[in-house]
């Protein structure tokens, strides 16, 4: 009898519990992903590809939205979500390594790293310095002996400000060269795009960057990429260019590309988006959207990502420590 | 008179930025300008502007009174409103809310105000949020 | 193949009948999302874009659906401008400062079909010249580096002095609050914040879309209180709605060369629609104001800078399609739908994907006629959205308005910034301040300065490096002439006047 009992008990609890666990799966209402920018950037690119995986695979029954939230680099995103929808389970929101890097230098208002949850992480890009394909510089070595010879005979270029991931690069090459970084010459473009226009016009004679944005121009042999900042050499068409690395330049600058969600979304919420994503991202469709947005491999979430990206934080915040940007 | 007003407020703003505005500094740059000194020369030409102003002013400005002068204010506040509450509210309650406020004042009847602002708030909704696909908040009643 | 054959294949593309639908749904979703003041471009193929992928659509089809949806756009913006004052975006900002007073006259047909017209030969011009010329602009296109822009900031600056009119100060003022509110946020050079006070939604400075809606829509609608306080009817809807060919030929040589400046600012990344329906308006009122119609309804106010914007918005494919690099903020979005289909813009696409390059010029073409068979007889429709009562007229304006911002910019304190600057723009605007100035100074401000300090990082300070090559020096000429030429024309005019009266009195 008491065997019964306690037989019907676990049933009981065992049914409750599955009840739960189907009923926390359940995927939110309205989900919607927030790209912390105008539409066409990156941040947007990132958000179309957990749509369209998500979508696809049928992660998610509703349709995913994209909302766009711009400003500096994802902080007005990061306040909007940790002040006012702390809770809200239907929203995640896109980052980038520079998202992280403005958050280390405390660019993000109050809040800092362990304010909100991070969740997955989908993919990366890796930085790259190049120059024309006409350019004498045939090698990231011949850049560096040209720039110790005479500092300010190489003018840089690169889509961001003085503390930008783009930046901070161009300033990681003149540091490996044994320059001071303050004495290199470096012009801040708006973006990617115009970047390589004043590069191919030949307005400056280097540009640190990402790999992805500098795919077109590679193919159509406008340009030289001297070293791919990986540390290994990249999978496909891109293999054929060194990495900093094997030229003797201890350079690496992974840009990863994810997600978080709101610090009080409920354990049940996160584990959902947590599953979803980790189902998407190990099926062959996924790859193959990965690519088509220029993203190398990078999947990582729940506890992984969470340790990773606090881990970048602490690394970007002593580099930039190093070049003077915190006060 | 309301010309010389805004050139006072408008030396007292410049003069305000400009303290804000010397203080921008960089740790370095590579660039002999800097970020400080175009800003301050525009505050320097607003100032001379305002001053110009100040003592050649233009017509007078023929301002809202009495009570248009009401109607104006209460236009304000009700736009102010909407933006305040757009969110928390939801798009359709708002623009209901909104259109009887502002309908009233352009002398619409209270039943048609009423009735247009609600199939406006929500017509509107499923327009942009569902046709348009351009996510609005749902807020109070579509949420 | 030569280009001719090319082009026969890309109509081939574009009338096929699945494909000539989708650039007719395309277009039409265009004219109606660009008509919504706030709702531009960006927003039309940012939402039409997962609709392309969720049918499934061909990359070209697809490509043909976003661009029809472009030009409907441009299309669209004129529509709220001239029938409200309300620029439906910010390429048609120049187009109410003529458009809105024809409306008042009662002529909003005949503004709202010239101008339709005069986006239909911008159109043209500007895809004959992305077909002969764009390998050869995109090259022209390079050589423009930081200070070559400087130096066409500077001239697109002197073009605009036409607008000092009689109130040199005021507008004078105008340019400097808007250059001023340029300044706010990161700097992109040094990457400090300026004027943010320590509040982040600052941080990449006062939002353009929010400037615009701000000083044009919610100021406009306060205006409309007032105007219908003191009885004055907003706008009668009386009269035909077709230009006739007195005023086609009127404005047939505005319209052509505005198209022409139009394509080369276009061509240009960064430049633009704004700037380019500024510079043309301004060109067309130096060299036609004679009797000072510019401003209170002169049509060839309307059909210049409806000309530029469509052309210019044509041109932005040539850095697109030739270099990879996106000519505006729409081809951005158009951009990254390319790579959604693998497609890489670029240097090679030219020679590696025809069809989808050809397909593309050629439906440009087809939505174009397809926009002006369609906005003609549409305008009558359109000037029944006056009929409208107001008290359910203004605050739709105001909700839609709305909308606008907050679907690029999610968050209370971007309406509430927009609010209060709509109550500022009233305020300056009830002093006779020009609204037009002020949201020029804002675009042009951000480019101005950053250029300037970017060509003096490259040559470490030197200023010869502003006028060293012949593009930047030929620009400075022209910034010259534009602020020379005019008065001694003026004086010239005056002069002959003068003899004539002392003729006549003798």
């Amino acid at each position: 009898m008491t065997r019964l009992a306690h037989r019907i008990a676990l049933l009981g609890a065992g049914a409750t519990l599955a009840l739960a666990s189907f009923a926390a799966l359940a995927e939110p209402a309205r989900p919607e992903c927030i790209a912390p920018a105008k539409p066409g950037g990156g941040f947007d690119l990132t958000c179309k590809l957990a749509q369209s995986a998500l979508m696809d695979s049928k992660a998610l029954q509703n349709p995913m939205r994209v909302v766009y939230m711009p400003g500096g680099v994802g902080a007005v995103a990061y306040n909007a979500i940790v002040a006012q929808r702390a809770d809200d389970a239907n929203a995640i929101v896109a980052f980038s390594g520079g998202s992280l890097l403005n958050l280390a230098q405390g660019k993000f208002g109050k809040y800092n790293v362990n304010d909100v949850r991070w969740l997955a992480g989908i993919g990366t890009d890796y930085g790259m310095i190049a120059v024309r394909a006409d350019s004498p510089y045939k090698t990231l070595k011949d850049l560096m002996a040209a720039l110790k010879a005479n500092p300010s005979q190489v003018v840089f270029g690169a889509g961001g400000t003085v503390g930008s991931q783009d930046w901070m690069k161009s300033a990681l090459v003149a540091k490996k060269a044994g320059v001071d970084f303050k004495q290199m010459r470096y012009v801040a473009f708006e973006g990617g795009g115009e970047t390589f226009t004043a590069l191919l016009g030949g307005h400056v004679q280097a540009v640190s960057g990402d790999i992805g944005e500098a795919a077109p121009q590679l193919q159509a042999g406008k340009i030289r990429v001297l070293a791919v900042l990986a540390d290994k050499r990249l999978p496909g068409d891109l293999g054929s260019i060194p990495t900093a690395k094997e030229q003797g330049y201890d350079i690496s600058w992974p840009i990863i590309r994810g997600f978080y969600v709101g610090p009080k979304v409920s354990d049940a919420d996160y584990a959902f988006w947590e599953k979803s994503f980790k189902k998407v991202m190990a099926s062959p469709e996924f790859a193959k959207l990965r690519q088509n947005r220029d993203l190398y491999p990078f999947s990582m979430t729940g506890k992984e990502l969470d340790a990773y990206v606090k881990k970048s934080v602490k690394d970007y915040q002593a580099l930039a420590g190093e070049f003077g940007l915190i006060k | 008179m309301s010309d010389r007003i805004f050139a006072v407020l408008w030396l007292l703003l410049c003069a305000g930025m400009a303290a804000v505005g010397w203080g921008i500094s960089t740790e370095f740059a590579y660039e002999p300008v800097g970020p400080r000194a175009y800003p301050l020369l525009i505050l320097a030409l607003m100032a001379v502007c305002s001053a110009w102003l100040l003592f050649k002013p233009g017509e007078a400005v023929d301002w809202p009174r009495g009570a248009l002068l009401k109607k104006v204010a209460v236009m304000i506040v009700a736009v102010l409103l909407y933006a305040l509450i757009f969110e928390s509210a939801g798009f359709a309650v708002a623009t209901a809310l909104l259109t009887v406020a502002i309908g009233r004042l352009f002398d619409g009847k209270w039943l048609h105000c009423a009735v247009g602002g609600v199939v406006m708030g929500v017509a509107l909704f499923y327009f942009f949020d569902r046709l348009l696909d351009v996510p609005l908040p749902g807020g109070l009643l579509l949420g | 193949m030569d280009t001719l054959g090319f082009l026969g294949q890309g109509f081939a593309v574009a009338m096929k009948p699945g494909n000539l639908l989708v650039a007719l749904i395309g277009s039409f979703i265009g004219t109606i999302v660009g008509m919504l003041p706030g709702l531009g471009p960006i927003n039309g193929v940012a939402i039409l874009l997962p609709l392309a992928f969720a049918l499934k659509l061909p990359p070209e089809t697809a490509l043909i659906l976003l661009a029809a949806v472009y030009m409907g756009c441009e299309y669209g913006g004129r529509i709220s401008s001239i029938l409200l004052n309300v620029p439906g975006d910010a390429g048609a900002i120049m187009t109410a400062m003529d458009g809105n007073p024809m409306a008042k006259q009662g002529k909003a047909g005949v503004a709202l079909s010239i101008s339709a017209w005069s986006s239909f030969v911008g159109s043209v011009v500007a895809i004959v010249g992305l077909v002969l010329f764009a390998p050869l602009l995109a090259g022209w296109s390079l050589a423009f580096g930081p200070a070559e822009y400087f130096a066409l900031m500077i001239f697109a600056i002197a073009c605009l002095g036409g607008m000092v009119g009689d109130k040199p100060v005021k507008t004078i003022l105008a340019a400097l609050i808007g250059l001023f509110m340029a300044t706010v946020g990161v700097d992109a050079n040094s990457g400090v914040y300026r004027f943010t006070f320590d509040d982040i939604h600052l941080a990449d400075g006062i939002q353009f879309i929010v400037v615009v809606i701000g000083f044009f829509s919610v100021s406009e609608i306060l205006l409309m209180l007032e105007q219908t306080h003191t009885g004055e009817t907003v706008i009668k809807q009386t009269g035909r709605m077709m230009f006739n060919l007195r005023e086609m030929v009127e404005t047939w040589w505005c319209t052509l060369y505005s198209s022409v400046i139009g394509f080369v600012i276009g061509v240009l990344p960064g430049a633009g629609a704004t700037i380019a329906s500024a510079v043309t308006y301004m060109t067309a009122k130096r060299l036609h104001d004679k009797e000072g119609t510019f401003g209170n309804g002169d049509i060839r106010g309307v059909a210049a800078p409806e000309a530029a914007n469509n052309a210019s918005a044509c041109g932005s494919f040539v850095p697109m399609l030739t270099l990879g690099v996106p000519g505006s903020g729409t081809t951005a979005v158009m951009m990254g739908a390319l790579t959604l289909y693998n497609i890489t813009p670029g240097p090679m696409l030219f020679t590696q994907q025809p069809d989808i390059v050809w397909g593309l010029i050629a439906s440009l073409f087809v939505g174009n006629i397809l926009l002006l068979i369609m906005n003609i007889p549409l305008v009558g429709v359109f000037t029944r959205m006056l009929s409208v009562p107001l008290f359910l007229l203004v605050p739709g304006i105001a909700a839609i308005s709305t909308v606008g911002v907050y679907a690029v910019h999610s968050t209370t304190f971007d309406l509430v910034m927009m609010a209060l600057l709509g109550v500022f723009g009233y305020l300056l605007r009830k002093m006779s301040f020009p609204m037009s100035a002020l949201i020029l100074g804002f675009v042009l401000g951000e480019m101005l300065e950053q250029n300037l300090r970017r060509a003096l990082s490259i040559s470490n300070g030197d200023l010869h490096i502003l006028w060293e090559s012949p593009i930047s020096l030929g620009l400075w000429l022209m910034a010259g002439a534009m602020l020379v030429v005019p008065p001694l024309l003026r004086l010239r005019r005056r002069r002959k006047s003068a003899q004539a009266i002392a003729v006549s009195t003798v």
